[in-house]
């Protein structure tokens, strides 16, 4: 395997060129929440019962049946207050904590397009996977199971757009090939949120300001994940395995301590 | 006849079977969690993951239980360690060698004290951090530290106890007698555990 193909495989599963992503421009958002709406038609998620938290930012945060929202950050002005759009969903993580930590075979996994998928059917409900995401993302329904954005995967596994990104007026959520749309952000100036973090994000912004004024983390992959992922986990299988050979080729050689019933006859005692 | 002495009160070999299954259990469903598409195919044989999942939690409440007995039953002996039991851990038993003779020991040699001991430790922690992500997940803390404090004993276990088990089968003829009829023969006993035999006045 050649090292640029090596850098295509994310998961197990070659993105290479397919790599799909979206392009969050938040300067390019009027905050109408079409997204938000799309996003609830094509998944079929209930309305939620919201609370009024003094802001026109609604729900306040992510849901089971919420998967992309608009954030309001309310910056005082010389005249009323200025207004910036961000969006929060699953960023689609190239290192996915989430996808690591799962100890279900299948509940969190790669799609070709480089989507971080699930499936509910074998989720478990442990919500380590909502421990181990920097964006506070995952969340868990009524029936106790993993809930997020999919990034359409069964609708951009078709050819199609995500619904978000269809819905989207102004082109602040744009969907595309991932190398495509950074480049595309660059040209224009901009600078980008997530292109190399977390070996690459499946979401990425194109800003003006530094990430914190858009509340953007500087997202970590967790040391403990990489402690137990790069140590612990082989290991435990690589020892029981040399603690098995090691016992195996210490009979075959050195042999067992047999107790022969003669030693009663002899001395009897020390 | 042979003349046998009493090495286990039928408490003790309970305590040990009750904590050999249910960590054994554990252990298996364990590894099944820990490595999902190479050894996924264990939980299978448990009912796939979501039964392999209840079944890991509910053992885990057996196993704490047997933690707890067998505090009990092996800690005390485990903690009056002596010179010879640092002699024995030395020479690693003498199982090196066909031609090393251990120092004599007591009711438990340095290596079973040293596995209660270790056993114990581990997993108390093991319990304790498997009981916090089982109850109480919403903590993002709560989780990521249980689950490096689960996964360090488990580790700790998963070299450890197959090395227990062929000390305590293969590599000493006789020694399994201890677990299921508790009766061993004098001359053995004599050989093993010569202190103890002293104590108990059987010599």
């Amino acid at each position: 395997m050649t090292n640029t193909e090596k850098q295509r495989m994310m998961s197990g599963v070659d993105v290479g060129k397919k790599r799909k992503g979206l392009l969050i421009t938040p300067e390019l958002c009027i905050g109408c929440r079409a997204c938000q709406t799309a996003c609830k038609q094509w998944n079929r998620l209930p309305g939620d019962r919201t609370v009024n938290s003094g802001t026109y930012e609604n729900p306040p945060r992510l849901t089971p049946h919420l998967f992309n929202k608009i954030h309001f950050i309310e910056k005082n002005s010389n005249v009323g207050v200025d207004w910036l759009f961000v969006r929060r969903s699953c960023m689609h993580c190239g290192q996915a904590g989430c996808m690591d930590i799962c100890p279900a075979p299948g509940a969190i996994f790669r799609t070709k397009e480089g989507a971080v998928m699930y499936d509910k059917k074998k989720c478990i409900g442990c919500k380590l996977c909502v421990a181990a995401c920097p964006f506070d993302v995952p969340r868990y329904d009524e029936n106790d199971k993993i809930s997020k954005c999919t990034l359409c995967s069964d609708r951009i596994s078709n050819g199609l757009s995500t619904a978000c990104a269809k819905a989207c007026t102004t082109g602040a959520i744009k969907f595309s090939s991932r190398d495509g749309l950074i480049a595309g952000a660059k040209t224009a100036g901009y600078k980008v949120y997530g292109e190399n973090d977390l070996k690459g994000l499946g979401v990425t912004f194109a800003i003006r300001e530094s990430p914190e004024a858009y509340n953007l983390p500087d997202p970590t992959y967790n040391a403990s994940i990489a402690f137990w992922d790069g140590f612990l986990r082989p290991f435990s299988v690589i020892g029981l395995g040399a603690a098995a050979a090691a016992a195996l080729l210490h009979y075959i050689t050195i042999g067992p301590k047999e107790v022969e019933p003669e030693d009663e006859s002899g001395k009897g005692g020390e | 006849m042979t003349r046998m002495v009493q090495k286990t009160t039928s408490y003790e070999r309970f305590v040990h079977w009750m904590m050999a299954i249910s960590g054994i259990t554990l252990l298996l469903t364990g590894f099944g969690f820990l490595y999902q598409n190479e050894l996924g195919w264990i939980n299978t044989v448990f009912g796939g993951q979501h039964v392999a999942r209840l079944i890991h939690n509910w053992v885990g409440v057996v196993f704490t239980v047997s933690v707890i007995l067998s505090m009990g039953v092996w800690l005390g002996e485990a903690l009056s360690w002596s010179g010879e039991d640092s002699e024995w851990m030395g020479m690693l038993g003498g199982y090196l060698s066909k031609d090393l003779e251990p120092p004599p020991q007591g009711k438990l040699n340095a290596g079973q004290k040293l596995v209660v001991i270790v056993v114990v430790l581990c997993g108390l922690l093991i319990a304790a951090s498997g009981f916090l992500m089982w109850l109480s997940p919403g903590s993002k803390n709560v989780m990521m530290w249980g689950h490096i404090l689960h996964n360090l004993p488990f580790f700790v276990f998963a070299i450890l106890i197959p090395i227990h088990i062929y000390l305590a089968t293969a590599a000493n003829p006789g020694t399994f007698r201890i677990m299921t009829k508790g009766w061993i023969p004098l001359y053995w006993a004599k050989k093993k555990h010569p202190k103890w035999v002293k104590e108990i006045g059987a010599d």
